[in-house]
């Protein structure tokens, strides 16, 4: 009796631990008028999601930011998929040398890189839109898909694939019922990985975007001037977070 | 159905390591004929398997199944279907989606393809699992759906890779007798490999030994047990006595069974090096004139070791080696050395 108290207590801290913050945010989100030392807020209202819709153009940032996360996922799984692929089925586990070339990027700071590449990106003409800005997502969001995917392949699934070579089945049909079953647990965590690495992304959307707003770069002027729109910008930041991870949770749910 | 296998000069370099594997291997197989690879690990058996399945790319040679030629086909077009040695089963699908798994490309409606699966479970003696999950199934019974699965391709050509290999002592024997009566059935031209000699010349109506990467001999099998090629060929099949027999053509090597040996009375005489219960017989290590001679005996007929006993090699039962097989020929000393 007294384990399965402690079991429940221990559950209730955890869970508290992750739910306090966020309600705290949501009461900031909607607490019109807060004066200290008040627990509660004074008045409760929607001025913070109104002033992020209209002046602080949150809604705006936020179909950029989800647009721009999608578009970064495919095109990073799309590269990464040949390159997981090569280096999966030869080496398992593969070599240190591989790890750390691919991490490199990762080591830049990103206004760094997006500062780099917005030289080059102004040539090409691509600065201040949406594929400028996807281009330097993926940069990051690369080597972590690369990074995840190549665990998926390997021995077992090479002689999955083989085995249907074998039983007739072309290169469609064993994409279709065979490689992309054996990868959707990693498939469905690198992809997590690659939106939330650009969802995230502040640097490089700041120096590669100019004026196209996502939501990190509308939300962090009014972190300091009006914490209200800030934590109504950011409860908007967190849903798109939370269905991607829910999708991600089933699909990683039934693996091979 | 169409004809036959014919293989001629496959030279095969697995994963472009430098060595190759298969070094020009030539291997005729009839239609319908079950023809058993055996050879010692390493000796290229599966690599030729995959080569005949498209897996492996040769760098020369000839594949032809029904005269027409294989090496330009992918894999996926050849009608050859395979048995790995463990069973490759997709374990998200069901037992009949496995099974059917061949039938998915073809356009087939899925009403007759869940038919031919569940046909095919049937012949495999897995009539009532077309629903179940693969995770559930024991060795054995995994290794009968990929069986199922290979034979809804109908394929012209099974190959089966030790399909038994990995399997109990009982379930091996049970399944040994399923995939007996299966091939039977269907006269299906099939390569089993085999690393176990009974098994082969239970299962094939001929047998070919692979050595180092070439086919040394290829022939029915009691040929193989009893009129082996070469000096190692005998060794492989049980033939441990290559003699020099006085009085003879000088150099020639004979080979004999330790079973046809008679050991009791006789012109000739040894001293029994060594006796060793084995149940139901006795074997005896005999020195005769410096040469090791192996024998089966009764166990009440044994005689003990540093006996002097009488023997017999029959006439009919001595096949001559053909060409220098002195290289298979061991002295007791040399066998003690060994040991």
């Amino acid at each position: 009796m007294r384990e399965r108290t402690a079991r429940i207590a221990g559950s209730v801290a955890l869970a508290a631990l992750f739910v306090l913050p966020l309600a705290v945010l949501a009461l900031q989100a909607v607490a019109d008028s807060w004066s200290a030392p008040g627990v509660l807020p004074d008045n409760l209202g929607t001025r913070g999601f109104d002033v992020a819709l209209r002046s602080g153009r949150a809604g705006e940032a936020l179909a950029n930011s989800i647009v721009i996360a999608l578009a970064t996922t495919v095109v990073a799984l799309v590269i990464a998929w040949p390159a997981a692929r090569a280096i999966g089925m030869r080496f398992q586990p593969p070599p240190t040398v591989f790890v750390v070339a691919l991490a490199l990027p990762l080591l830049m700071p990103s206004y760094l890189a997006g500062f780099g590449l917005t030289e080059w990106f102004i040539r090409l003409g691509i600065d201040g839109t949406l594929v400028g800005v996807v281009l330097s997502h993926v940069t990051f969001a690369l080597p972590y898909a690369v990074l995840i995917l190549i665990s998926g392949f390997g021995r077992e699934l090479n002689s999955l694939e083989e085995m249907a070579a074998a039983s007739g089945v072309g290169p469609l049909e064993r994409l279709r019922w065979v490689t992309l079953p054996s990868l959707r647990p990693t498939l469905a965590i690198a992809a997590l990985l690659a939106f939330l690495v650009s969802w995230s992304q502040y640097g490089t959307s700041l120096a590669i975007g100019g004026g196209l707003p996502t939501l990190p770069v509308a939300m962090l002027p009014f972190v300091r001037t009006d914490p209200q729109v800030a934590a109504a910008m950011a409860i908007l930041f967190l849903a798109p977070c939370v269905v991607a991870l829910a999708v991600v949770a089933r699909s990683a749910r039934s693996p091979l | 159905m169409s004809g036959g296998l014919a293989v001629t000069g496959l030279v095969v370099s697995p994963g472009g390591s430098q060595a190759p594997v298969l070094r020009g291997i030539d291997l005729e197989v009839s239609e319908g004929e079950i023809v058993a690879v055996v050879g010692p690990s390493g000796a290229g058996k599966t690599t030729l398997l995959r080569a005949l399945a498209g897996l492996e790319k040769p760098e020369a040679g000839e594949i032809a199944l029904g005269g027409v030629s294989q090496l330009r086909l992918p894999a996926h077009r050849r009608r050859i279907a395979m048995v790995f040695q463990e069973p490759r089963l997709l374990p998200h699908l069901s037992v009949e989606d496995n099974v059917g798994l061949p039938l998915r490309v073809g356009g087939v409606a899925k009403e007759a393809r869940r038919q031919a699966a569940r046909a095919r479970l049937g012949e495999v003696g897995l009539g009532g699992f077309a629903e179940r999950r693969v995770a559930g199934l024991s060795g054995g019974e995994q290794q009968r759906v990929s069986l199922a699965r290979a034979l809804c391709a109908d394929p012209d050509l099974l190959l089966l890779d030790e399909p038994l290999a990995a399997l109990d002592p009982n379930r091996r024997e049970s399944l040994r007798v399923l995939l007996a009566s299966v091939l039977t059935a269907r006269r299906l031209t099939t390569l089993l490999v085999t690393h176990d000699r009974t098994e082969a010349a239970e299962m094939g109506d001929s047998i070919a030994l692979m050595l180092e990467g070439s086919i040394v001999q290829h022939d029915e099998p009691s040929a193989m047990f009893e009129r082996p090629a070469s000096g190692v060929a005998a060794r492989f099949f049980g033939i441990s006595n290559l003699l020099r027999i006085p009085g003879g053509p000088p150099g020639q090597v004979w080979a004999i069974q330790p079973e046809h040996v008679a050991v009791g009375a006789g012109e000739l005489t040894a001293t029994v090096v060594e006796s060793t219960y084995r149940g139901s017989r006795v074997r005896l290590v005999l020195d005769w004139q410096g040469q090791r001679v192996e024998a089966m005996v009764d166990p009440a007929e044994a005689p003990a070791a540093g006996a002097l006993v009488g023997f017999t090699l029959p006439a009919e039962r001595l096949w001559p080696l053909p060409g220098d097989a002195s290289t298979g020929s061991r002295t007791p000393a040399e066998d003690a050395g060994q040991r």
